[in-house]
């Protein structure tokens, strides 16, 4: 006996609903098909098969239907909690898999190139982790008939209206990985360059006797600086005292800096040998550390200035 | 074009509990799927009969029909009737019917006064 189009069909239908009811629905599905079938008398009856099986539609959404089986990933109960916590995820943990990789693969002496690629796939990868798993849980969930006790939402879970602010998130943010960075390479130079000496070793660029002293003070007014940025994100606004304060850090950077220029006791003897610089190539990069000193220097100070002048022009 | 796609789902929203209600009156005469389904096309409620057949099975499972298969005819079909259950369930949705008609009685001429 051949398998006609209806055996397929119910079929189809049956391998796709729970065991225990498989046979009834099988028979029931069928007689009804048949039923079907016959009313359409005015075509002949593979084409009325046809036609009946068309209409009855994709034997998988019957079966969903049957079984009460939902024909989404995730639905409209779970939905929200999942993309909210997979938001949450994705801010740090991709993030901060890089930053780990960066950091060890940097203290294993790799190249810095290395580092960086190896920290951009560590912190896709990671990504990636979090989106399948996510997803996976909240699929599993969907099926499964348990009330997972997630928290509901509450009126207290309402998020701040954006209030007038001129030191928005990105800029503290933006300022804060500038320091850092700029702290990272302060420390870093001293150990890996890109000069190296006569012997083959990495020359510091700025002179290591500073660390008795200028370095860790420059490395002190960082860590000053990095707190003001949080002090004036807080602040949401440029008022009197974070002026002073930043013009005050900005000095207390860049006054050293052009200080040990002016001297020459701020590069490394040996890194400016190294680079094959003469006297007065030096004395030219010296006075031009200083002169950029002073600019930013100015620069900060009447930025800040400036700021507090409209932000009092604003609310008066 | 565009219109007509939205009252059609408007329409179908509308429609969507109706055919239950439709369903339990009917089968106070007992039948089988398939004349259930022309007897409620013949009465104006346009289902699909793949919409028709699990929900007959649903309304089984909650014990709002019973059924039976009749062997008696050359091919075995499998009969529903309403139950004593799905009887007052119907009257309790037939109750809200009638108070949501009421209600949009009393909304339009409301609107009108």
């Amino acid at each position: 006996m051949t398998t006609t189009l209806t055996d397929r069909y119910v079929h189809a239908v049956q391998r796709s609903v729970p065991e225990a009811r498989r046979e009834e629905i099988g028979r029931e599905l069928r007689s009804s098909i048949d039923d079907m079938v016959d009313a359409r008398d005015d075509l002949d009856r593979d084409e009325a098969e046809r036609v009946v099986l068309t209409d009855l539609g994709d034997p998988g959404v019957l079966a969903a239907q049957y079984a009460d089986r939902p024909l989404h990933l995730i639905g409209p109960r779970y939905f929200l909690t999942y993309w909210r916590l997979m938001l949450r995820l994705l801010t740090w943990i991709p993030g901060a898999v890089a930053l780990v990789v960066l950091t060890v693969v940097m203290i294993r002496n790799d190249s810095s190139a290395d580092a960086v690629g190896a920290a951009v796939s560590a912190g896709f990868q990671a990504a990636v982790q979090v989106v399948f798993w996510t997803t996976v849980v909240f699929a599993v969930l969907e099926r499964v008939d348990v009330d997972p006790g997630l928290p509901g939402w509450t009126v207290d879970a309402l998020p701040d209206a954006p209030d007038e602010r001129d030191i928005s998130l990105v800029d503290t943010v933006t300022a804060l990985v500038f320091i850092g960075l700029f702290g990272v390479v302060l420390v870093v130079q001293n150990f890996r360059s890109w000069v190296q000496g006569p012997d083959g070793e990495d020359v510091a660029v700025l002179d290591p006797a500073l660390w008795s002293g200028w370095l860790p003070l420059l490395l002190a007014v960082l860590v000053a600086n990095a707190a003001l940025e949080v002090w004036k994100h807080r602040e949401g606004r440029w008022t009197g005292p974070i002026v002073a304060a930043t013009s005050v850090v900005s000095l207390a950077f860049a006054l050293p800096f052009a200080w040990l220029a002016w001297r020459d006791s701020l590069l490394n003897p040996e890194f400016v040998d190294a680079v094959g610089m003469n006297e007065r190539v030096l004395g030219y990069v010296n006075d031009g550390i200083v002169a950029g000193a002073v600019v930013i220097v100015l620069i900060e100070v009447v930025d800040a200035l400036w700021k507090l002048r409209r932000r009092r022009l604003a609310s008066a | 074009m565009e219109a007509d796609d939205v009252v059609k789902t408007h329409l179908q929203e509308l429609r969507r509990g109706t055919v239950v209600v439709a369903s339990l009156t009917a089968l106070r005469e007992p039948g089988h799927g398939y004349a259930l389904l022309q007897t409620l096309a013949g009465y104006g409620f346009a289902v699909d009969a793949n919409t028709l057949y699990p929900l007959l099975r649903r309304l089984e499972d909650q014990g709002l029909l019973l059924s039976e298969w009749n062997t008696d005819e050359s091919r075995p079909r499998k009969i529903y009737r309403t139950s004593l259950r799905g009887e007052s369930v119907l009257a309790v949705l037939l109750e809200d019917m009638a108070a949501i008609t009421s209600s949009i009685d009393r909304l339009t001429q409301g609107e009108r006064s």
